[in-house]
């Protein structure tokens, strides 16, 4: 935003039209006539023009007019001496990505440099006309002219830095060559006005902004040019130094994991992370070129290689890591969580049966069979004691646990498939005939119930006054002890997820894609955050990093932020997450369809290590006294050193 | 594109109050004139507030309760002494109390700064939770380009908060259903359509803003720029937003420290504001007061000179007395140079 009424003079007040620009038809240096504008800008103007020095050809010449802004009148000359260095400097390079520099002059606070005319786009102009991406190879080969053009520069007996590489600054004439323009030579006339602050550009190296830029800030701004072609995401619309969150292969998946590498290595934070000269970066990127131009073959596994090495179960580090204590072999799919009582787990299982296992040795103390498969969580009645446990023949059980005799049973009129709590001397629990029930343990008989109508497959949250209940309907129901109404929340689809409650709100996910958090006071929605796909998982809250995790259907694990709903991190495994984590000591414990059970870095998100079962895993991990219990679709509980 | 730049240049103006509060700095600032809502051209004169309305007696005739200019000016077209103010006065440890204040500071000519409250205390038998809405708004450009952007941001976001929670929370149709926005987006609406409005009718203006909505304990944040608000207890004070400045990016990457950043010729650079772009990311935040807790939002004016721990101090201090605290906070920026406009809000939640 330059002021030019603070002009002193007015220059070549005839040859300017209304705006400042040089009109048409007007002649400078007795030689370039003005035939249109190719750009304005803050300095100054770029003109067409033709060379009339040459009357017989038409040669069009491109004119770059650059105002001296300096009040001062010491100082307009020394930036004219600054110029006439800069333009000598310019006139002695030669690349074929470079624009020859014909002449330069000066007329009064305007100085000019006549170049080579570039018949074509710019970069930031074609991005902005692209309904698609750019082909990979093309990018490619502009990636590696730009890394030469670098090299050529930074080797100049006085090195030059070109500080501005981005793609506006990038042309490509109409035979698909690039040419690099703009070097900065405007930056002449600039000077550092007192108490006005010029805004970042976004493809500016931190170092940057710290003091003189060095070789290596041109390298990353030309990973973060790079990163914009392939992401078609601008820069300069993100917060500064942010292209790590956003991914270049999610964004645009043709892009090989090696290529995406490259870039992400210019544009390291620190400058001795990254190339340490453009000739090395240029060297790696002929490298990906040659890996593309390869067989067939080699191009599909450059496809295939995940971004981060993968390690796999069985290997030295894991095994170290993760140790399975015991393995218990039930007679078909455990697709729920285990519970725990002074030394005994408790786990349903699609063979009809609750199985009481002792913790420590993996051995059976009883087993107690219902009608139907068993696709809930235990939970345990300490005064009694005995365990609850819903199955699809209808009923709740509660089974005593020294005898692993039936203590009660209470019949609804539909599978139960909703995990049931007990507290306060009562049990509830939901079914799929459309019910929430409560209870009194002691007898087995419903205190109340209450209509959700619509079948409930999540376990209800028992609070010190409240009972807050997700159905099939995609409603979440609040309701007092005594069953009265409070409030009601409306996903857009189903939620089997159990609500997790953390400082008075209830983090739940739909089958809608969204994540929910909503106050229990009133059932009003705080925030949303969306998934790729449904959410069956149960969420939980991690209070130390203040952030909720959840799997989801399109096969990530998710931290959000609970403060400002923001994805803190994800996880990807190779399947389906519909199991719940759990949280202990740092770290996340989680299945996936992908039959594996990971331990993940709660803070980064990091794999810690992974086990893999024979089948899918849909429980949530049991975890007591570092040990943790989880059941597999492939018939197995296991017991692991967490 | 246009990157934006902040503009610390002088800007003539004939503000009065502020060219008074700025040669007498030690003088306590009597009341928050400055922040009164744009009169748009009008002179002020006396025309009574909602708040400071007075009662009336209940025999008085209509006709003369709808002239509020006989009521005030004498015979001699003089304006005489309001008589003593009624205003609510909502006891603190139950509702939600407030102090705002904005002030040009010492070295500016004008006040590019904005600042709304809206407050509604309830005792009914139904729940019906206490409801503030808090906006500071610090705008920037040329001319009078600053103080319209900061304005109309602030109008913006008061009306289509009000409208979209507030007046639905009263039919208690509010937030209860996926189809409607939760209030996070609610909020993040709000600054966006401010972000619409600050391009359409002042183009070249931009405005930081941090709006707050406390609904209950609960508080909910929009916050773009680098305005600030902090939560503060007995035990600490957390600044809850993040600025979207350069130097605040440099140092989370580790680049710079936040001493120097102090002192970086770039400090005021921010990478995020209204008015800059059509599409704005607004970054949310939400959190759940304690008890008795103070949130304080701040323009840079405050913050830039006054430390954190100063803060806590002062509005631990003046705890019952939070107009106190934004008089004695804006006071000690003042007294150390008073170099940008500074603008303050402090809310308490209820016990």
């Amino acid at each position: 935003m330059v002021d030019t009424r603070q002009f002193a003079i007015e220059p070549n007040k005839d040859l300017l039209g209304v705006d400042g620009t040089l009109q048409q038809n007007s002649v400078l240096n007795n030689r370039y006539r003005i035939s249109g504008v190719v750009g304005v800008g803050g300095m100054g103007s770029v003109y067409q023009a033709r060379d009339l020095q040459f009357p017989d050809v038409e040669r069009y010449v491109a004119v770059k007019e650059m105002l001296n802004l300096s009040q001062n009148r010491d100082m307009r000359e020394q930036m004219k001496g600054n110029f006439e260095r800069e333009a000598n400097i310019l006139a002695s390079l030669s690349h074929p990505a470079i624009p020859a520099i014909y002449d330069y002059f000066t007329i009064k606070d305007r100085a000019y440099l006549v170049m080579e005319y570039i018949n074509g786009k710019n970069l930031e102009v074609i991005l902005s006309q692209l309904d698609e991406t750019l082909p990979i190879d093309m990018v490619l080969g502009w990636a590696i002219e730009l890394c030469d053009v670098l090299d050529y520069l930074h080797n100049r007996p006085t090195p030059i830095i070109f500080r501005d590489m981005k793609p506006s600054n990038i042309m490509i004439d109409v035979n698909g060559r690039l040419r690099l323009i703009d070097f900065g030579i405007a930056r002449v006339f600039q000077q550092n006005k007192k108490m006005t602050m010029i805004g970042t550009e976004g493809y500016s190296a931190p170092e940057q902004y710290k003091g003189s830029p060095m070789p290596q800030s041109d390298i990353y701004a030309l990973g973060a040019t790079l990163h914009q072609v392939f992401t078609n995401e601008d820069p300069r619309l993100h917060a500064p130094f942010t292209f790590a969150d956003r991914p270049i292969r999610e964004y645009n998946p043709n892009v090989p994991p090696m290529l995406e590498a490259v870039i992400m290595k210019a544009l390291a934070y620190d400058p001795l992370q990254r190339y340490a000269t453009a000739r090395e970066m240029k060297e790696a990127l002929e490298t990906v070129r040659r890996a593309m131009q390869g067989s067939v073959t080699a191009a599909i596994s450059l496809g295939e290689v995940p971004s981060e090495a993968v390690e796999e179960w069985g290997s030295e580090q894991t095994s170290s890591k993760s140790q399975l204590r015991w393995k218990f072999k039930v007679e078909d799919e455990i697709r729920s969580g285990a519970a725990h009582h002074e030394g005994t787990l408790f786990v349903g299982a699609r063979d009809h049966n609750l199985w009481a296992i002792y913790a420590d040795s993996g051995e059976l103390r009883w087993k107690f069979a219902t009608e139907a498969p068993i696709v809930t969580n235990p939970d345990i009645y300490r005064e009694g004691p005995t365990v609850l446990i819903g199955s699809d023949d209808h009923h709740l059980y509660s089974v005593d646990i020294p005898t692993g005799r039936l203590h009660w049973k209470l019949q609804t009129k539909g599978p139960v498939r909703s995990s049931p709590s007990v507290i306060h001397g009562h049990v509830f629990f939901g079914s799929d005939d459309g019910y929430l029930y409560a209870a009194r343990m002691s007898t087995g008989r419903a205190a109340w119930r209450y209509a959700v109508e619509a079948p409930i497959r999540s376990q209800p949250v028992v609070l010190e006054d409240m009972v807050i209940v997700a159905a099939e309907s995609g409603d979440v129901v609040a309701l007092d002890l005594s069953g009265q109404f409070k409030w009601r929340f409306s996903a857009k689809r189903t939620v089997i997820s159990t609500p997790a409650i953390h400082d008075g709100i209830a983090y739940f996910g739909s089958y809608d894609y969204h994540l929910y958090a909503v106050d229990i006071k009133n059932g009003w929605s705080i925030w949303r955050f969306r998934a790729g796909k449904p959410i069956i998982s149960s969420p939980v809250v991690v209070p130390e990093e203040e952030i909720v995790v959840f799997g989801c259907a399109d096969g990530y694990i998710y931290a959000v932020d609970l403060f400002n709903n923001r994805e803190r991190w994800k996880f990807q495994t190779d399947n389906q997450v519909v199991a719940s984590p759990a949280y202990e000591n740092g770290n996340i414990y989680i299945g996936s369809v992908d039959q594996n059970i990971y331990c993940i870095d709660a803070q980064k998100g990091r794999e810690l290590w992974r086990f893999q079962t024979e089948g899918p895993v849909t429980a949530k991990p049991f975890i007591l006294d570092g040990v943790m219990y989880i059941g597999s679709l492939d018939h197995n509980l296991y017991a692991i050193k967490a | 594109m246009d990157w934006f730049r902040r503009f610390l240049g002088l800007q003539p103006t004939d503000n009065e109050e502020a060219t008074e509060s700025a040669v007498q700095p030690a003088k306590p600032i009597a009341t928050d004139a400055p922040t009164q809502p744009n009169p748009i051209g009008k002179k002020e004169n006396l025309a009574p507030s909602m708040e400071t309305l007075p009662k009336r007696p209940r025999d008085l005739p209509p006709s003369e309760l709808d002239t509020d200019e006989a009521d005030m000016i004498a015979a001699d077209g003089r304006t005489r002494k309001l008589p003593p103010l009624e205003t609510v006065q909502p006891e603190v440890g139950h509702q939600l109390v407030y102090g705002q204040l904005s002030d040009v500071g010492q070295m500016r000519d004008n006040n590019q700064d904005a600042v709304l409250s809206f407050v509604s205390s309830a005792s009914l038998s139904q729940a019906a939770p206490n409801f503030g809405l808090f906006v500071v708004a610090d705008g920037m450009g040329g001319h009078e380009n600053g103080e319209r952007a900061s304005a109309i941001a602030t109008r913006v976001i008061a009306k289509h908060v009000i409208d979209e929670i507030f007046i639905p929370s009263l039919s208690g149709e509010i937030g209860s259903s996926a189809d409607r926005p939760t209030i996070t987006e609610v909020l993040r609406e709000a600054v966006q359509q401010a972000n619409h409005v600050v391009s359409e009718q002042v183009p070249d203006g931009g405005t930081t803003v941090t709006t707050a909505a406390i609904i209950g304990h609960a508080a909910y944040l929009a916050h773009v720029g680098d305005s600030r608000a902090y939560l503060i207890t007995d035990e600490f004070i957390e600044q809850i937003t993040r600025d979207h400045s350069l130097v605040q990016r440099l140092i989370e990457l580790d680049q710079l420290t936040p001493e120097d950043a102090v002192e970086h010729p770039q400090r005021n650079v921010l990478y995020r504001a209204l008015g800059q772009n059509d599409h704005l990311d607004v970054d949310p935040v939400f959190r759940q007061l304690p008890p008795g807790a103070f949130l304080l939002i701040c323009s840079d004016g405050l913050w830039n000179l006054v430390k954190r721990e100063e803060i806590q101090q002062i509005v631990l201090e003046e705890r019952d007395t939070p107009q106190q605290a934004c008089q004695r906070l804006v006071e000690m920026a003042n007294d150390r140079g008073g170099t940008d406009n500074i603008t303050v809000i402090i809310v308490r939640v209820p016990n």
